[in-house]
């Protein structure tokens, strides 16, 4: 199985299906998307800001998928998580997999979110209100104490 | 040895990394205990919170040498 996993800092431009699903072996091609909601803990909030400690997220992404691969075999997964400032409605995740036949890459996806929220060292490190958006850096750690951490 | 304080726990210590010069072989217990004296906001975290050496989670048992990275992972919240 092919497998690619990065993070953006920018807005994710979801890949074209025939990206991973094109060469002809793969007749199902599952995409999932995290988006930003526009509530966190009862609260109406405007963004979310995300850290990750990479290097050990990517290899735990990959170990992750790996292993999965065994038991659902797919042609080819990508994901890409985006980090730093996610404003409301925008994609914090995104994933796609192509496999022979529907069920693997649907079993795929779904364990692999399970997992994620279990191992993959990636925080949503603090929930901004509308007032704070507009002045906030796009870079993780902007240091706004006033704003609510998230666990 | 070289410390990464992630999410809440950068509040808690105040720092994102941290460096070790003077450490040499502890285990995980040592490593909590040095923790925890200098910074004692961490000692509500400890129970929630894995450790990881060089880019892996480490067992119970791991060694953290002077040489290492190691990592304080929170509980996690991607996706």
């Amino acid at each position: 199985m092919r497998i690619e996993v990065h993070f953006t800092r920018e807005r994710i431009v979801r890949p074209a299906p025939e990206a991973d699903a094109g060469g002809g072996e793969a007749g199902a091609w599952v995409e999932f998307a995290g988006i930003v909601r526009g509530v966190e803990e009862g609260r109406r909030i405007a963004a979310l800001e995300y850290e990750a400690y990479e290097t050990m997220a990517l290899r735990v992404m990959r170990e992750i998928l790996a292993t999965l691969a065994a038991r659902h075999p797919c042609e080819a997964v990508r994901v890409i998580h985006r980090v730093g400032v996610i404003p409301v409605g925008e994609t914090a995740i995104w994933i796609g997999a192509a496999s022979s036949h529907r069920r693997e890459a649907l079993a795929l996806v779904t364990e692999f979110m399970d997992r994620l929220k279990q191992d993959v060292p990636i925080w949503k490190r603090r929930a901004l209100a509308a007032g704070e958006l507009s002045t906030s850096s796009h870079e993780p750690e902007s240091g706004n104490r006033d704003s609510a951490c998230l666990s | 040895m070289r410390l990464l304080f992630f999410a809440q726990l950068k509040d808690a210590t105040g720092h994102s990394e941290l460096e070790w010069s003077n450490a040499g072989s502890m285990s995980a217990e040592a490593l909590w205990e040095r923790l925890i004296h200098e910074f004692p906001a961490l000692a509500k975290h400890q129970p929630s919170v894995r450790l990881a050496r060089n880019g892996a989670y480490a067992g119970p048992d791991v060694v953290f040498e002077r040489g290492d990275e190691v990592a304080l992972i929170p509980p996690v919240s991607g996706g």
